[in-house]
């Protein structure tokens, strides 16, 4: 009788792989002709974007291109959406003269905090578009190769890689991407340590925050925060590989697709997909968000407060209080510590309660009148608590199905507290050691 | 002459002859078309020196070198 | 009756631009990189007058699966059993991709191949003598090009034609392992119950690769120590 053995070897299951691959040999011997047609389009492009020397300065100029990208080339847009909203603000305003609460409700709320909001949509949208464009290249699986080593010294898969990038739009996608992570450790590895990457919500902060407090230096200083999202993802998906999720990172086995020309029309549609996530949002939740906000800004238990009044005795500013002494130490006032509350829904909401509560006190212009409030150092570390604490309601349902588990969504959220407050603590103290603590200061 | 497929330089062709290591990682590695009998070109290493990139039955696939020393190749058969 | 349809492959070779093609107003994401679709969705069509559920499953190399969503499709593909199974295979990348084919038939289902990429094989020098293919695999083969939409109504033919024919066979291994195939299939056909969920030739080719799930499964019979005296 014939055994496995005799027939197969010592390793069966190798052995047979070889024999379906011989077979497939035989079929496409038939069945298939190859002519020589050189180096391909492909070939080429990677003999320069994986080449030894120029591979990682051609990685980090992308990355940086992406930023740049989006953020310069939404000046425009975002100039074109501010104008439409003012021509539209003020036939508003004509419309509703006379009535003070209502005056209040749609110029404060409306205006100052929804139509605020709206021409950050521009940079939110140019991200996607380069994301859109990165992934449909072929690069994703490139950066993933260019980076394992580096990752890998700090127990970090190159796969991880992919929903990183992808966190720069949305961290939701992100971690779900993780699912094609092999090994479970892994996995969980790049789930915990996505949130982290400033994902586009971020943005508009830190647009409102540079322009305000670093102008001149706004590029610089967005940059560094995704820099700063992205060192402190790998920081902690390098405590956990330490920590909780001790081992080796799974091998790295990875197919490099060829790169496509990806056309206009699928990019912008790419881009529309993902955007239209945003749009809705801002239909929904930033619109009811904003009579919300206004009631709460304007409106105490005392009553209404009339024009241009003191909202720290609203509802805004007594949940604002409730929360600031903890948050003194970083020159947070109320007004931020409601920002940081709200926040929580979605991060873009930052900028749109801040814009309603001045609005609602009576300052139009928001950049000036934080300026006049907050030093630079607190500006940072509000900026740097915004990109690290808590995503989001969304990403955090989101970590929940992918864990499966309440306990790592608790600690996910735990944690990103305990390391927004510990690294905007350290950043505010720096800042203002260099001169940058005193209010007008830069 | 039989080496490691982790010791190809960039543009050597070779010749798969044994595929070892762990069972999961094993599989996968055959499973992606590196099994005795296949042709395989080293193409470069990646820019920090690992991973390395192969072309196997005409795709191009990345192996880190721990998984590449696992393979051994003969650099003999060359047609 | 609705006709249940999956669409599995590789990674990165169009299955959810097909996917998109076929279903009426479906937006499956799509991306250059293996391993976008992480998750199996689901939708409808019709053709001919009849209903088609089609599901879009992640990627996978082989039915050994090591992530999360490839187990999805091991899954939905072992359990689930689909009417037909489209397998779609790079045609630029042809002698991977059939590796897969050669799994996806041993389970001796509803198999049609659509070949896609055509447009980036041919600019790689690929000629491809689709008959010849579907003769020597026993399958039909459709050629494709999803971003273009080319070949989508000769696919949808296919999948409707596949639906009532007769289930294929799988591939003829060569004479030795044919050999030990045919015996073990014996001693499974023993245990009834066992061969009703998977084919028997299937489950004895998984002997013989010593998979872990279908040994665990041997391992609740009475019939181990015979088959291990094929083993020994
Ligand atoms: N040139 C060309 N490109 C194609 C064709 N079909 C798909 N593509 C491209 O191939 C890439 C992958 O397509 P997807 O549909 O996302 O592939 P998939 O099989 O669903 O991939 P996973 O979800 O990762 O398993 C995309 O960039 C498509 O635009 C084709 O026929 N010709
Ligand atoms: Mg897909």
């Amino acid at each position: 009788m014939k055994r496995v053995k005799a027939v197969l070897g010592d390793d069966p299951e190798i052995a047979f792989a070889e024999r379906r691959y011989k077979m497939i040999g035989g079929i496409l011997e038939e069945c298939l002709t190859k002519t020589e047609t050189g180096m391909t389009f492909s070939d080429k492009l990677d003999k320069v974007l994986l080449n030894k020397y120029l591979g990682i300065p051609i990685f980090l100029i992308l990355v940086w291109a992406l930023f740049q990208f989006s953020i310069e080339a939404s000046g425009v847009f975002m100039v074109i959406i501010e104008t439409a909203l003012v021509t539209v603000g003020a036939f508003f305003g004509t419309l509703l003269e006379g009535n003070e609460m209502a005056t209040s409700l749609v110029q404060d709320g409306i205006f100052g905090g929804f139509a605020f909001i709206l021409p950050f949509l521009a940079p939110i949208f140019l991200m996607f578009l380069g994301i859109a464009w990165l992934e449909d290249s072929g690069y994703f699986a490139r950066a993933a190769f260019v980076m394992d080593k580096l990752l890998r010294k700090l127990g970090v898969h190159g796969k991880t890689f992919i929903p990183m990038m992808l966190g720069f739009g949305c961290n939701i996608p992100a971690i779900m991407a993780c699912r094609s992570i092999e090994g479970e450790k892994d996995r969980m590895i790049s789930i915990l340590s996505n949130p982290y990457i400033s994902c586009g919500a971020r943005l508009p902060v830190y647009v409102l925050f540079a322009a305000a407090f670093f102008p001149g230096f706004e590029g610089s200083v967005i940059f560094s925060m995704y820099m700063l999202g992205l060192a402190v993802a790998i920081f902690t998906a390098w405590l956990l590989r330490k920590t909780l999720f001790k081992g080796e990172p799974e091998p790295f086995i990875m197919e490099l697709p060829i790169y496509r020309v990806p056309t206009l029309r699928e990019s912008v549609l790419h881009m529309w997909e993902r955007g239209v996530v945003f749009l809705k949002k801002a239909g929904t939740w930033l619109f009811l968000g904003a009579i919300i906000l206004w009631f709460m800004s304007a409106f105490g238990p005392a009553g209404y407060l009339g024009i241009d009044p003191d909202v720290s005795v609203s509802y805004t500013g007594i949940l604002g209080g409730l929360i600031q002494p903890i948050f003194a130490p970083l020159g947070f006032d109320w007004r931020l510590g409601a920002a940081l509350i709200f926040a929580f829904l979605a991060k873009e909401i930052a900028v749109e309660s801040l814009g309603i509560i001045f609005a609602v006190e009576g300052d139009i212009a928001i950049g000036g009148a934080l300026a006049g409030v907050f030093s630079p150092a607190t500006a940072a570390a509000f900026m740097i608590f915004i990109l690290l604490y808590i995503p989001c309601v969304a990403a955090v349902g989101t970590i929940k199905s992918e864990t499966n588990s309440w306990k790592w969504t608790l600690f996910s959220v735990v944690y990103s507290i305990i390391i927004a407050y510990v690294i905007a603590a350290i950043a505010f103290a720096l800042l203002s050691a260099i001169g940058l603590g005193v209010i007008g200061g830069a | 002459m039989e080496t490691k497929l982790s010791d190809l330089k960039s543009g050597n062709i070779a010749t798969v002859t044994k595929v070892a290591g762990s069972g999961a990682v094993k599989r996968r590695i055959a499973d992606m078309g590196i099994t005795p009998g296949a042709r395989i070109e080293m193409i470069r290493n990646a820019p920090l020196g690992d991973p390395i990139e192969f072309k196997v039955r005409g795709y191009l696939l990345t192996l880190r070198r721990s998984e590449a020393e696992d393979v051994m190749v003969s650099t003999e058969v060359q047609r | 009756m609705t006709v249940r349809v999956a669409l599995i492959g590789n990674p990165n070779v169009g299955k959810s631009v097909i996917f998109n093609n076929l279903v009426p107003g479906a937006r499956q994401h799509v991306g250059n990189w293996p391993g976008k679709t992480v998750e199996k969705k689901t939708g409808k069509y019709r053709y001919k007058g009849e209903e088609y559920e089609l599901v879009d499953l992640p990627g996978c190399y082989s039915l050994t699966a090591r992530a999360v969503d490839e187990l999805v499709s091991r899954t939905y593909i072992l359990e689930e059993k689909p009417d037909v199974v489209v397998d779609i295979v790079d045609a630029s990348n042809v002698e991977r991709n059939l590796y897969l084919t050669l799994l996806l038939m041993e389970l001796e289902t509803n198999i049609v191949v659509a070949l896609n990429q055509m447009d980036v094989a041919k600019s790689k020098g690929y000629t491809i003598r689709t008959e010849a293919l579907a003769s020597r695999l026993g399958v039909p083969v459709v050629e494709t090009i999803a971003t273009q939409k080319v070949g989508m109504e000769k696919l949808k033919a296919a999948i409707e034609n596949a639906a009532k024919s007769p289930k294929p066979a799988s591939l003829t291994y060569p004479s030795d392992i044919e050999d030990l195939i045919e015996k073990l299939v014996t001693i499974l056909s023993a245990d009834a119950s066992l061969v009703t969920h998977h084919p028997a030739r299937w489950l004895a080719i998984k002997l013989i690769e010593r998979d872990k799930e279908v040994l665990e499964m041997i391992q609740e019979t009475t019939l181990d120590s015979k088959i291990e005296e094929v083993f020994a």
